[in-house]
């Protein structure tokens, strides 16, 4: 127990660490992250350039801390949108008639059988490359996974007795939801975002990576690996840097997921 | 932390060694040439497509009637020699005699004929057809002489039979309406053993080429390897023999191999950023000025493109038509904000600089631009957009301010120059004078005659800029040193593999 907290609380501060490099982004990255410095060109970490320097001789430090807005926003947008779409779905098809209810998962089945990064590439050239669609896309495609847990639980929830009792006291059905369903299925929705949210990270890293998400100069972390996927081997601290970034971040919302879910649905 | 940040970097690593090795991986055989190849060409048919991986790929398998030799004079090939009358309007070729086609048939003008007519035919939908319109009838007095009978006289159409998409196909076949895309059939020095898609093409020896002993080689086998890292660790192990893409960055590494050769050329690329002149800002002659001179160009070229010359108009570097316009336009920003200052134009005009994503070298080009325009004072975003998109927005539709790309070169200057001048070319640049000047340059005959009109249109493209003209960039083919006389043709940039040896 006491080892899972531990990690618990370093990922806690990794995250936080995180948030506040994004929002404070321009005033300690020590360089523009944009700037080009032609004469800089991979040189490795020094006093300058404690991360070193891209093929563009771009501070690698600055480009992985704003890269970390990209992120951090897509993770918390997507994440919003998904909820947003997935809870109301989820509410709609768990209270509703069976009708209703069928048509409603079928839908969200359907969006739940195509692989996640395919459906991403369409819907991100369907509507055009860049970070708002990428945004967009992500959110859609993980609403599924909410209304299937906001409907398990409604369905759950609502045959429960003081539910019942309150409906037949002639409770409002929308008072219902927001003083009985909702606060009950928090939980739940609160650990499947800290998940969610780690995807989301590295699908905007990979629809990035493949040229669909944040457009150049901008800095990403996908785009940070895929300009180094040239120069593996003359400057192996391109790819290295916003990968490990990258990975611990992605690792730091598992395990906050992992003992969220322990805390907040704790089992008998 | 250390440990995990170890495992990561092994895994890292050994996914992409396991990778390149992978796509690397070929049968060592006593005179097989292992060639990386960058990407799969569409088809192996040469008249239904403009891909240029396919004609690299292809002038291996098929011949044509002429050929461009090594300073790209056009000789040769399948005829031994040509007349063209006084009045320019019937051509005759005389072919070669006692050369066989890889399915036994002997190449006779019937032949020829039957593949010029494939070309002309509505049905086959070939992009090149436009360049062999002017060809009217096709005569056969006996079986090898062909007499080309010509509506106008049109001194490209040699280059154009000199070029990939002439190839010269048996009749027999065509007739029959055989598959020449996966199963190509021709007179060259190799013939087709398999081809797996995204893997390998392999290619084996000709023994009836008609040019005694060669090749040299028994097999060439084209790895199919996209990623340029990974080629560059191939030919430091052995696995590959010959790269052609090699960039700049990568040097300093194969230098350090000793088993690794690097040649330097000049490629016959025209790289440019094109600008739409129909756009109501960049219509303004002063702003596509100031663009000119916002650019550095020489470090773009060193950067992005493995260093090169600069161009001032749009004609390569090496092209025996190419004219040194360089000193109207040098780097000068100051010029440049001055210039944008006088036309009005600031930081809330927004221009779209359209990069083709899948070409490396470009985005890496459009990335230096839209820094060094900033510096001047202008709004540019950048706007990643696949090859298709390119295609048919960019090219075809002119939906674009700016665009970064290389024209490649073409044996004949009206290749590179015809149509501009008017609306039908994505730079819209209307200039009736050049056009009437590259119709002109079409009809004429003669190299002097021909240049005199082609450096009034390079004159006026130049002072006109509907490009920032960058310049031709070097191309660095790596190979092991057991290589000798690997050849790429010079504008056409194809693969010469006849005089290759391996030791």
């Amino acid at each position: 127990m006491r080892k899972r907290n531990k990690l618990m609380y370093l990922s806690v501060g990794y995250i936080v660490i995180l948030g506040v490099a994004a929002l404070a982004a321009p005033m300690i990255a020590p360089h523009n992250p944009i700037a080009q410095n032609l004469e800089e060109r991979f040189s490795p970490s020094n006093k300058a350039h404690l991360l070193g320097t891209d093929n563009f001789g771009r501070d690698i430090l600055s480009r992985v801390i704003y890269g970390s807005r990209s992120a951090l926003l897509v993770g918390i947008v997507a994440v919003s949108i998904a909820v947003l779409i997935g809870s109301v779905v989820g509410l709609i098809a768990g209270l509703a008639t069976r009708t209703i209810d069928n048509f409603l998962m079928l839908l969200m089945d359907s969006l739940l059988s195509f692989p996640t990064i395919l459906l991403a590439i369409t819907v991100v050239s369907f509507l055009g490359y860049g970070l708002i669609q990428v945004m967009l896309a992500i959110g859609v495609i993980f609403s599924p996974v909410f209304a299937r847990l906001v409907r398990a639980e409604t369905l759950a929830i609502k045959t429960e007795s003081y539910v019942e009792a309150s409906r037949a006291l002639g409770t409002p059905i929308v008072k219902t939801v927001y003083k009985h369903i909702i606060p009950n299925l928090l939980g739940k929705v609160i650990v499947q975002c800290s998940i969610t949210f780690a995807l989301t990270v590295v699908i905007e890293a990979s629809l990035s990576y493949l040229g669909l998400g944040t457009q150049p100069p901008n800095p990403s972390w996908g785009l940070m690996l895929k300009d180094a996927r040239n120069y593996l081997v003359q400057a192996p601290w391109m790819a290295i840097y916003p990968g490990m970034v990258l990975a611990f971040t992605v690792l730091s919302f598992n395990i906050l997921g992992d003992a969220l879910s322990e805390k907040l649905n704790p089992k008998l | 932390m250390n440990r995990f940040f170890k495992i990561t970097c092994c895994l890292a690593l050994a996914f992409f060694l396991i990778g390149g090795l992978m796509g690397a991986h070929g049968i060592a055989q006593a005179k097989a040439l292992n060639f990386a190849l960058s990407g799969n060409p569409d088809t192996l048919d040469p008249h239904k497509t403009s891909g240029t991986l396919t004609f690299q790929t292809i002038k291996s398998i098929y011949d044509t009637l002429a050929e461009p030799d090594m300073s790209g004079k056009i000789v040769p090939a399948l005829a031994r020699k040509w007349e063209v009358s006084d009045d320019a309007l019937s051509w005759t070729f005389y072919l070669r005699k006692g050369v066989v086609f890889h399915n036994g048939d002997k190449l006779t003008s019937k032949d020829v004929k039957a593949t010029l007519e494939r070309i002309k035919d509505k049905a086959t939908a070939s992009p090149k057809a436009k360049e062999f319109a002017a060809i009217s009838a096709i005569e056969t007095p006996d079986d090898f002489t062909v007499v080309l009978k010509l509506k106008e006289p049109r001194s490209p159409l040699l280059a154009s039979l000199a070029s990939g998409w002439g190839a010269i196909l048996p009749k027999g076949l065509i007739d029959n309406g055989h598959d020449f895309a996966t199963n190509p059939v021709g007179t060259g020095p190799f013939k087709l053993k398999e081809w797996v898609r995204d893997s390998r093409i392999v290619m084996v020896k000709n023994n009836n080429y008609w040019l005694s002993g060669l090749p040299k080689l028994d097999q060439v086998v084209m790895h199919i390897i996209p990623e340029r890292a990974v080629q560059v660790q191939g030919l430091i192990s052995g696995q590959i023999d010959v790269s052609y893409i090699v960039d700049q960055d990568d040097i300093p590494l194969l230098q350090a191999s000793p088993d690794v050769q690097i040649e330097e050329s000049l490629s016959a690329l025209i790289l440019v950023m094109s600008i739409n002149c129909s756009h109501p800002v960049l219509n303004d002659i002063r702003v596509r000025q100031a663009l000119n001179y916002a650019i550095d160009k020489q470090k773009v070229l060193n950067v992005a493109y493995g260093g090169g010359k600069p161009i001032g108009t749009f004609m390569d570097y090496g092209n025996a038509y190419y004219k040194d316009f360089t000193q109207l336009y040098p780097y000068n920003p100051e010029k440049a904000k001055n210039l944008l200052a006088e036309a009005g134009v600031g930081k809330d005009t927004i221009f779209e600089l359209f990069l083709p994503q899948n070409y490396e070298l470009h985005v890496k080009a459009g990335e230096m631009y839209q820094a060094m325009l900033t510096e001047v004072g202008l709004n540019v975003k950048i706007k990643l957009v696949d090859w298709s998109t390119w295609i048919s927005d960019v090219y075809r539709g002119a939906k674009y301010d700016l665009t970064v790309i290389g024209h490649t070169g073409k044996l004949d200057p009206d290749g590179t120059l015809g149509g501009y001048g008017t609306k039908g070319r994505y730079v819209k640049w209307i200039n009736p004078r050049a056009a009437e000047l590259i119709k002109e340059a079409k009809t004429v005959s003669g190299f002097d005659n021909r240049k005199k009109l082609y450096d009034e249109v390079l004159k006026l493209m130049a002072e006109e800029v509907p490009f920032m003209f960058l310049g031709s960039s070097y191309r660095h083919v790596a190979y092991r040193t057991s290589v000798a006389d690997f050849r790429m043709t010079p504008k056409l940039d194809t693969f010469d593999f006849r005089w290759t040896t391996l030791k």
